[in-house]
């Protein structure tokens, strides 16, 4: 998933900043050709490997599949000396006019699991990420590996490690049998459970690690303070812990929910027939029905849906940092 | 070394002739050899017990053990209605654990905390009558002064007018009504200070808490807000404990004050006693600057005591007995300010020496003379720089002669 790419950057930087440099005033600092020359390396990056195949896509969305190589219709062509520009948009009102609706609940469905694993993996998370932050430093670096390890195994490994363990008779199912807590194997393969599990087990590292970097910076004395003034012990987390780690959550969350919403391995693998994600629609369309501008037409889609809720927040975050520094 | 409830039972006897009736006039006329007799001390304000306040915090035997030492080590203290009271000691001596147990957030190993007669270990800090004004100030950064100082208030759910209320009382008391909306970043060092004062009194507690008030100023600030502090505190009335390691800021602040070191009291007692009779050479060469000398006793008796203090060629004279058999050692504590420095050679039989000066410290206020003795100790003498140009004061390599009055010494026997 490139598309939150840039996004989330900026909250990742957000997230590793000292609170303190936040509010210092920008330094004056006259810019040299060698700091363009730095800023530019990056920036051709992002103009190749982002920009570049964002246009390729946003254009095949405005084409119509035709069977050719590539199968689909040229944007611009030249019949008897006139140039002619066709802008197909019905790609776009296919998506929402579909009869059965199968775009909009795939759309739905993804932001569903997206949002859940994002909210399991923070609930989870946090107290993870509290422990490492408080443990001594030699034990810390023990947790740290133990959450970092096992990203360090292949992805679909893991995942069909899941699949053994839930299915009809693995592991789990064997144990809660012989401790007599189930009388036959439950289903949980196939199941959005599964794709849940799944989800919160591959992303937990990307929400623990910022939310570990913004608790280290986390100012306790505002916890004692907060319970010097009356404030109870779940009243002071929300008050004192949740406004100073806001950073890292947010940081945490986006870097669960964007690929979440996009995944197609977990859910195929784990997930059932039934539970149709935004990751298989694209497959589907790309590679079953090899209709290209369809499923570039549903990616963008998915992508005005992504941005459109991190610019808004980025520009109230904006809003408040520039109130802030009026008021200096 | 005795324990702390010795300490504070002879500092209460000690005090005892300080309670006749003493008049300004009566002081002044006073002959001036009377003035530096031990409980007898000018311009200090009556104790607590004097006054016949009310004791509103009791500490009983008081130890906390961490795993490996003890932070504070069977301690008592009384606290007073109204009254500021100084933990003073260096970093580690156990004040700042101390004061974190009446707060909340140390559990003592034993003893009990007893705030108007009732128990407070095993009370949660949200549910202490306490509120403690922190060091860093520990105000909420993304709330406004005013959301700082309503916070306490909100926690005991008072009605939204009674709050209002409460927090524009706060904010007159501490000025800083122009300040309501703006975010502790967009403050002064002072004016965090008096937000965070305004914070731990908005809801009235029955002890306030001051951890290092000062810590987070600069020099220039820390003594104009001293006095200014005690001012508020002592407007709104309440009674208050605070920690420091700086013994300007105790004796500016405090009513009375606590020398501690290893986890004890090793004096109890008000800012004037504790510097003009120190019990201990801890707590004479912790409070101020002090010249030590190793001595022994010649012969004491009820007006007259001398000793003689290695290659002096002139006992040192006290005029009071000293209750040690002829011969013992004992510690002579005297303090550069008392001692006079001369050329001439002094007529008196006593308390006197000689020796180069070695050293000359100019402070501005004050010059600080290091003269080394003939025994080669070296003996700090300060003298006040009262004219801009005097002639005639002693310079390097000057030969001197050091004198002081027979009550400036302190006899020190542990």
């Amino acid at each position: 998933m490139s598309t939150g790419f840039s996004a989330n950057m900026t909250f990742i930087r957000r997230a590793f900043q000292p609170r303190s440099r936040q509010a210092l005033a920008p330094q004056q600092h006259q810019n040299t050709w060698r700091d363009y020359a730095l800023i530019f390396l990056p920036y051709v990056w992002m103009i190749i490997f982002f920009l570049l195949p964002f246009l390729i896509i946003f254009k095949i969305s405005l084409s119509v599949t035709e069977i050719a190589i590539p199968p689909y219709s040229p944007l611009v062509t030249f019949e008897e000396g006139a140039m002619q520009i066709i802008l197909h948009l019905e790609n776009y009102t296919n998506i929402f006019t579909d009869p059965d609706g199968t775009y909009i609940r795939s759309y739905l469905k993804s932001l569903q699991v997206a949002a859940f694993s994002t909210l399991f993996c923070l609930i989870i998370g946090y107290p993870i990420a509290w422990a490492l932050a408080s443990s001594k430093p030699a034990m810390r670096n023990v947790l740290f590996m133990l959450v970092i390890m096992p990203s360090w195994t292949s992805f679909v490994v893991r995942i069909y490690a899941w699949m053994t363990l839930m299915k009809r008779d693995g592991l789990i199912n064997d144990i809660l049998m012989v401790l007599g807590i189930i009388d036959e194997p439950i289903q949980m393969l196939q199941t959005d459970f599964a794709v849940y599990v799944g989800i919160v087990y591959c992303y937990l590292p990307y929400m623990v690690l910022p939310l570990f970097s913004a608790l280290m910076k986390v100012d306790y004395s505002l916890i004692e303070a907060a319970y010097d003034l009356g404030c109870r012990p779940v009243k002071t987390f929300f008050s004192t812990l949740v406004p100073q780690t806001k950073s890292g959550i947010v940081a945490g969350s986006m870097l669960v929910f964007i690929p979440a919403l996009g995944e197609y391995v977990i859910p195929e693998l784990l997930g059932g027939k039934s539970s149709i994600l935004i990751g298989r629609i694209l497959w589907q369309e790309f590679f079953n029905n090899r209709d290209w501008p369809l499923a570039s037409a549903v990616a963008i889609t998915m992508l005005v849906i992504l941005v459109i809720p991190i610019m808004i927040f980025y520009k109230m975050e904006r809003r408040e940092q520039e109130k802030l520094n009026a008021g200096k | 070394m005795e324990t702390p409830v010795d300490i504070n039972a002879r500092n209460t006897a000690s005090q005892q002739p300080a309670a006749q009736p003493q008049t300004a006039e009566a002081i002044i006329n006073q002959p001036v050899k009377q003035l530096h007799l031990p409980g007898q001390l000018p311009g200090q304000k009556p104790t607590p017990e004097q006054q016949n306040r009310k004791p509103i915090l009791e500490i009983k035997h008081i130890t906390k053990r961490f795993e490996t030492f003890t932070a504070v080590n069977d301690v008592d203290l009384t606290l007073y209605q109204g009254e500021i009271f100084a933990l003073l000691g260096s970093s580690g001596c156990g004040k700042s654990t101390l004061l974190r147990m009446l707060a909340g957030f140390e559990t003592p190993t034993s003893g009990s905390i007893l705030l108007d007669g009732k128990e407070l270990i095993g009370v949660p800090p949200y549910k202490r009558p306490v509120n403690m004004m922190f060091q860093s100030y520990a105000l909420f950064p993304y709330m406004t002064v005013k959301q700082n100082i309503a916070f306490g208030l909100k926690q005991s759910k008072l009605p939204k007018a009674q709050i209002e209320d409460r927090v524009d009382k706060m904010l007159r008391l501490v000025h800083m009504e122009e300040y309501v909306d703006r975010k502790p970043f967009q403050l002064s060092g002072g004016q965090r200070q008096r937000v965070a004062l305004a914070r731990s009194l908005a809801k009235e507690p029955r002890v306030l808490l001051l951890d290092e008030p000062m810590g987070a100023l600069d020099k220039k600030l820390r003594e104009q807000m001293r006095l200014e502090l005690v001012d508020i505190i002592n407007s709104v009335g309440v009674t208050c404990l605070m920690v420091t390691h700086d013994q300007e800021e105790a004796m500016t602040m405090a009513d009375r004050i606590a020398i501690m070191e290893k986890g004890e009291f090793l004096q109890i007692g008000g800012p004037r006693e504790i510097y003009e009779n120190p019990n201990c050479r801890f707590c004479a060469e912790f409070i101020g600057s002090v010249n030590i000398f190793d001595c022994h006793l010649i012969s004491s008796n009820a007006t007259q005591s001398l000793i003689a203090c290695g290659d002096f060629k002139n006992p040192i004279e006290l005029t009071h007995d000293i209750d040690l058999a002829d011969g013992m050692p004992l510690t002579i504590a005297l303090r550069p300010e008392k001692i006079y420095i001369s050329h001439l050679t002094p007529q008196e039989e006593t308390n006197w020496c000689e020796g180069v000066v070695e050293n000359i410290a100019y402070l501005g206020d004050i010059s600080i003379y290091y003269v080394r003795l003939t025994d080669g100790r070296i003996v700090s003498a300060t003298l006040p720089n009262v004219d801009r140009f005097k002639e005639g004061l002693p310079t390097w390599d000057d030969h001197v002669y050091l004198s002081w009055d027979p009550e400036s010494c302190i006899a020190l026997t542990f």
